[in-house]
């Protein structure tokens, strides 16, 4: 079902456009390359932004899902590490403020931020030793960064200010071989730590005193857990914003599909499910309101969640099964944040307190 | 208790006192001749045009934010339950932005914009309901269902922005919150409708605390469970459309109030009411002195007229400081 809906979505994201391509002429306009117009468009620029979008949706659900693993929070989703508003902060600040930057360094910037942003975060997770307690944390330096942001955007004229706004929706227009290239490293790095990592995630899900019982250093872990989504997240935020949504919403999908299988069978799914996401999402980004760009991100928010809500709620038992093992909070949680008032009734969740993009949108 | 209240009236005249006096421009000395009776025409028109209104303003939208905060909270019976969580904020932002966009609404017709966050809100919310169906009770789901209405809106936002680019200069005070030119018109806007609602909300203090035990003593009590939480869910909404529409989208002050207040007055409705607007008035006023008099001594270290720092801005800030806290103080308990 991925693949097909990859395919499909491909094919539509080569072809369509103007110039219109015609399906079966797509590879003899790859092997023209730049003597023809279709050739030249689709090889440098139909080409590189499907791949980026591609790379991009992958990383922000194997992200996604590293995240809810670990952190066991079927809530826990990018957003909350203050990745992404540092990169926003790093892209906005230069433009706001006027500094007159070399243009070699402004992609270092927003990767800077990202860096500083998700780092922030693992530092003073460092104080908080639960779960729960990391998310808090991440929402709080997420509302902080959100904060300077919200300052920036006051004070922008209205030019900077539909500029950051695009960027704060995440957006893949425009975007070159050169950013593709930009986001090789990155990933060098990052696969390999995640294929250590699948197998002690699938360990971590079962509760702290169960990990540590079979030889995990349950907090050590899940600090190298947080770093390995940080690295996934910085380049991908800093090259195309961050997209909405696609990180909570591919772990979700791949668990839906595979109720039963562990974190080492989801993780490809769920990278292969976010690469879905994006690059569906991101043909109607460039077609529906065309020539005007849409941003990828709005999209993602509109079509994909009430897609994925449908799809968890129409399931039946097997989409109760899934939720049941999604949702599973961590027991014998029932603790107020508040002091005074009678607890409530279920296992509460951790706040989603970020009144950053989310609302801003 | 009393003692309590007396202390955050108090608290309240006091900052009251520090917003009125914090504005670029005038020296405190000055404010006073004026609220005297002294002054030239100008200053005149800055206290009593400019400052009151804001003032007023500022300590209605936070009262309204805090009651609509508690009483989400106890009839949902979660503690997360913000406006901004299940989907009124956004929707209300929805709202104003669309009625802007459209045309229907702006500066010099402030009731439209009222009307029109109302409804986003209404709708919000019904979406909410919509979608929790029979998993109502549980916290943990409608949080889920919250925040995936809350994305839609957003998106919706988005689009609206993008159709009409233009207004986007002209609605950033909504997206951010912030207190910067707020006149009587607003606070004429504002006053009867919080003060309806404010009055609703008071009437259901008794039943909400009910609630807050849980439906099977509420029932057992002779409380119609269902009537009571719809009323009050339609109570919160009202009240949540009518700060965003003043205000704009202010972070934090509907989630972390309300736990002040019951902190501090307990879990009976019927005091922590009216306590959570009071709390509410305070922060928002304060945190609006607060804004106004770092931007002031910002400006004049980095000698820049542009640097303004909106209310919104520093309540994301405090709520990021006491989230930080509340982790500190438990760092190994599951919330």
């Amino acid at each position: 079902m991925v693949a097909v809906l990859l395919a499909v979505s491909s094919v539509c994201a080569l072809s369509l456009g103007t110039p219109y391509v015609p399906p079966h002429r797509l590879v003899a306009a790859v092997l023209e390359g730049d003597t023809t117009l279709a050739g030249i468009v689709v090889s440098e620029l139909r080409v590189p932004r499907l791949l980026l979008a591609s790379v991009a949706g992958a990383c922000l659900g194997a992200a996604g899902l590293v995240l809810q693993e670990a952190l066991r929070n079927p809530l826990a989703v990018p957003e909350m590490l203050g990745v992404s508003s540092g990169a926003a902060l790093g892209v906005a600040a230069p433009l706001v403020l006027a500094f007159s930057l070399p243009a070699a360094v402004q992609p270092l910037l927003a990767i800077g931020g990202a860096a500083l942003g998700g780092g922030l975060t693992l530092l003073v997770a460092g104080i908080g030793r639960s779960p729960s307690a990391v998310l808090l944390t991440g929402a709080a330096v997420a509302a902080a960064l959100q904060a300077a942001l919200l300052v920036l955007m006051v004070m922008a004229d209205q030019l900077d200010l539909q500029l950051i706004y695009r960027y704060l929706l995440g957006s893949l227009s425009a975007r070159t071989w050169d950013d593709v290239t930009g986001l090789w490293p990155w990933l060098l790095v990052a696969a390999p730590a995640l294929v250590l990592c699948a197998p002690v995630l699938s360990v971590l899900r079962l509760g702290d005193e169960d990990a540590e019982a079979l030889g995990v250093r349950a907090q050590r872990a899940r600090l190298a857990a947080l770093a390995i989504a940080v690295v996934l997240i910085a380049p991908v935020t800093a090259v195309c914003g961050p997209v909405a949504w696609v990180g909570f919403l591919a772990p979700h999908l791949s668990r839906w599909f595979a109720p039963a299988a562990g974190a080492v069978r989801w993780l490809p799914w769920s990278a292969a499910w976010g690469a879905a996401v994006v690059v569906v999402a991101d043909v109607p980004a460039r077609l529906a309101l065309a020539p005007v760009e849409t941003p990828a991100g709005a999209w993602t928010a509109l079509l994909g969640v009430p897609a994925g809500v449908a799809l968890m709620r129409s399931g039946g038992r097997r989409g109760a099964a899934a939720r049941r093992t999604t949702a599973a909070p961590p027991a014998g949680a029932a603790q107020p944040v508040h002091r005074g008032g009678p607890g409530p009734g279920g296992p509460p969740s951790p706040p989603l307190g970020t009144t950053g993009p989310e609302d801003v949108r | 208790m009393t003692r309590r209240f007396t202390a955050l009236a108090a608290l309240a005249v006091v900052c009251a006192a520090v917003e009125v006096v914090a504005g670029r421009g005038m020296s405190p000395g000055v404010v006073w001749e004026v609220l005297n009776g002294g002054g030239d025409a100008t200053e005149r028109h800055i206290v009593f045009q400019l400052r009151l209104p804001r003032l007023l303003v500022a300590l209605g939208a936070g009262a309204c934010l805090a009651v609509a905060g508690l009483v989400l909270q106890s009839a949902l019976r979660n503690p997360l339950a913000g406006p901004e969580v299940t989907g009124v904020t956004p929707g209300a932002v929805l709202g104003a932005v669309t009625a802007t966009a459209l045309g229907l609404a702006g500066w010099d017709a402030p009731l439209a914009v009222v009307l029109a966050a109302c409804a986003g809100g209404c709708a919000g919310a019904a979406l909410l309901w919509l979608l929790a169906g029979r998993g109502r009770g549980d916290p943990a789901q409608t949080a889920v269902h919250g925040v995936l209405v809350s994305a839609v809106l957003g998106g919706l936002t988005a689009m609206v922005l993008l159709v009409e680019p233009g207004e986007l200069g002209s609605v950033v005070q909504w997206l951010v919150g912030t207190t910067e030119g707020r006149v009587w018109e607003h606070w004429h806007l504002l006053w009867p409708w919080a003060l309806v609602w404010g009055v609703a909300a008071w009437l259901l203090a008794g039943p909400l605390t009910l609630l807050r035990c849980g439906d099977d003593i509420a029932l057992a009590a002779g409380l119609s469970a269902h009537r009571a939480r719809t009323l009050a869910l339609l109570c919160a909404v009202a009240l949540t459309a009518g700060a965003v529409a003043a205000v704009g989208a202010l972070g934090f002050i509907g989630l972390l109030v309300p736990h002040l207040a019951v902190a501090v007055f307990g879990a009976d409705l019927r005091r922590s009411l009216p306590g959570a607007a009071l709390t509410g008035a305070v922060v928002v006023c304060g945190a609006d002195a607060a804004a106004q008099l770092s931007s002031r001594l910002l400006a004049t270290a980095l000698d820049s007229g542009r640097l303004t720092l909106p209310v919104g801005a520093l309540t994301a800030c405090l709520g990021a400081a006491l989230l930080l806290l509340v982790v500190r103080r438990t760092p190994s308990r599951t919330f």
